[in-house]
């Protein structure tokens, strides 16, 4: 109940924020209505998908401060769960994302423990190796198609597809996973004020502090990576049947790791809007390389030189991203 | 009764023996004082009873049950609650929210986390401050804050580490003033590490005294400092002079 209640309190914030936010909330909900190229679609799409990695990674890479750059392989867990259980047995997604969310923090439980033992750079080199090995193991796995991946055939399905989450147009994908993310938001809203976030914020400033205080710190380590994971899970299931081909090398590689750390950290690492600002910046960004400057010759890669240049900064100006910028100046003028 | 039980307590760091078999009890209700010179072994002992570091020897026991092998967490879970020397919280989390994280040890709810912290920070008169990050605000008040966060988590036993180191007089005079209050009004035990004589003199019922890591001298603080042993340890010429 008060759970709830703290989800759906937004009045901490300062009225401009929460006016910004509606107006972007407006936006995404008429933006289908309004003519649009579909490169604008799927771009809104991405942003939305990369978001809600951003939010999950917020939890323990941003409130928890444990650098984690290994989320791609429960991205690809959540998305082989589905792809593989709509292809064999036809489950509906409602079933097979759940089945997803539930190997994932399986799996997360198993490698955090020992992971979460581990400080600082040595933690963030663990789960860049623990997902590489994930990403391996599914190249050679043959049941789920090896390295070639799976595809999903939607021609069976007589869109648009609710149970199965397999449409025709892309309008469709939009609206649920924008439900998805407006749910992501209220989690994230509820998750900041809960016992586990401000243990979590705790952890981050001083461990001996924490555990002074009574908090168990590897345990609510454990907790939080297996909530992150839940989160990335479950939309690495919609983006199975979004994108409907799904391969080892796409959807687990080391560039969406990087990729969702780099949104959340960029926007604000630890606080409620930063991931949803650095995927705003990020995603077309990303768009735009791909489309224009990978395309000509001699430039594939660059996308990769932009994204380290953009980490070198951030760590050196701000590491609490644009909105610790943000937080900052507002601080300064109240004092 | 004994509150907390300290027997033949060793801490090695390397060739280095911080604690020697210290032994020495906190009587509930008491508040005790700990001095000694610098690098006597003081912080260590904390550290040591709070679960901070591994001992190499000797037991702690708290309220009766054993709490030698048991994880800093889960001693403070029992009830015994420090500070730190140097340590202040200095993150993003302010003076209430760090106060609130204590709370949440008995709570899940935040509101009743935040009644809760919001009322210690009357009784630490720091009201004003809740809003502030621990970083903004000066040292007394930092050190405050430091006390009112252990208290969230409830206490039977609060362990004070140098709460008045880098104060001036009239800010000393205040912390002792929360302090007695803190033992008297909340009725929580207290035991002090101290540099400040004076405070040391007017808060404690009994001090217990470390150099080089043993224990030198134990009682009523007026003549533990006319113990000769600890006059050349730790008072030095000057102050025996002055004040004897
Ligand atoms: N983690 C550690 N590793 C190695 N040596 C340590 C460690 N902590 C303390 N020491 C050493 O143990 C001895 C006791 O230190 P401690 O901090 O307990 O003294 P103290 O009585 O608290 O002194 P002060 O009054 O200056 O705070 C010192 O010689 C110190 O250098
Ligand atoms: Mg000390």
């Amino acid at each position: 109940m008060e759970t709830l209640k703290n989800a759906l309190d937004f009045s901490d914030f300062p009225r401009l924020d929460l006016t910004l936010a509606a107006s972007v909330a407006v936006f995404l909900l008429v933006f289908p209505f309004f003519s649009h190229s579909s490169f604008a679609m799927s771009t809104l799409i991405q942003f939305l998908i990369f978001s809600l990695y951003g939010m999950g990674w917020n939890t323990i890479g941003g409130y928890g401060g444990q650098v984690d750059l290994g989320k791609a392989q429960y991205l690809g867990i959540g998305a082989y769960t589905t792809s593989v259980m709509l292809l064999r047995w036809d489950t509906p997604f409602w079933i097979s994302m759940p089945i997803g969310i539930l190997f994932s923090v399986t799996w997360s439980f198993i490698i955090g423990y020992p992971l979460f033992k581990l400080k600082g750079h040595y933690f963030a080199i663990a789960t860049i190796a623990t997902s590489l090995v994930l990403k391996d193991l599914f190249e050679v796995w043959e049941l789920v198609g090896g390295s070639r991946g799976i595809e999903i055939l939607a021609g069976k399905y007589q869109t648009p597809d609710f149970v199965h989450l397999i449409f025709k147009g892309d309008d469709y994908y939009y609206y649920v996973i924008l439900i998805f993310f407006f749910i992501g938001i209220l989690f994230m809203n509820a998750f900041r004020k809960s016992r586990l976030g401000f243990q979590l914020r705790s952890i981050k400033d001083n461990e001996d502090i924490a555990r002074s205080l009574g908090i168990n710190v590897h345990w609510a380590k454990i907790k939080t990576y297996a909530v992150a994971t839940a989160f990335v899970s479950a939309v690495g299931s919609f983006h199975a049947c979004y994108v409907k081909n799904i391969e080892p090398e796409d959807t687990m590689s080391l560039d969406i790791s990087i990729l969702i750390a780099l949104m959340a950290m960029l926007g604000g690492a630890g606080s409620l809007w930063g991931p949803i600002i650095g995927a705003a910046v990020l995603v077309p960004l990303k768009s735009y390389l791909k489309e224009w400057l990978g395309a000509q010759a001699g430039m594939v890669g660059i996308d990769l030189i932009i994204y380290g240049a953009i980490i070198m900064i951030i760590s050196a100006a701000e590491p609490r991203g644009i909105w610790g910028m943000v937080e900052k100046a507002r601080r300064r003028k109240r004092n | 009764m004994a509150l907390l039980e300290v027997t033949n307590l060793t801490k090695r760091f390397g060739g280095l023996t911080a604690n020697d078999a210290v032994s020495f009890e906190v009587t509930k209700g008491e508040l005790l004082g700990l001095i000694g010179p610098n690098g006597a072994g003081k912080t260590t002992l904390f550290n040591c009873i709070a679960g901070l570091h591994p001992i190499d020897a000797g037991t702690v026991h708290f309220q009766e049950q054993n709490i030698t092998r048991l994880a800093s967490h889960e001693i403070a879970r029992l009830g015994l609650a420090r500070t730190f020397q140097i340590m202040v919280a200095s993150g993003d989390l302010n003076v209430l929210e760090n106060i609130m994280v204590g709370c949440f040890l008995h709570t899940g709810s935040r509101m009743k986390a935040k009644a809760e912290a919001e009322q210690i920070l009357k009784d630490m008169e720091l009201s004003d401050l809740g809003g502030y990050l621990v970083s903004e605000l000066p040292v007394a008040a930092q050190k405050r804050v430091a006390m009112a966060t252990a208290l969230g988590t409830r206490p039977k036993l609060l362990l004070l580490d140098e709460v008045a180191a880098g104060l001036n007089p009239s800010e000393i005079e205040g912390i002792t003033a929360i302090i007695q209050r803190i033992h008297t009004e909340m009725g929580i035990t207290v035991m002090l590490i101290e540099h400040v004589m004076e405070m040391v003199m007017n808060l404690s019922q009994r001090v217990v005294v470390l150099d080089y890591g043993r224990k030198i001298a134990e009682g009523d603080p007026k003549l533990v400092v006319k113990d000769p042993n600890v006059i050349k340890a730790y008072l030095g010429e000057r102050y025996a002079k002055e004040h004897l």
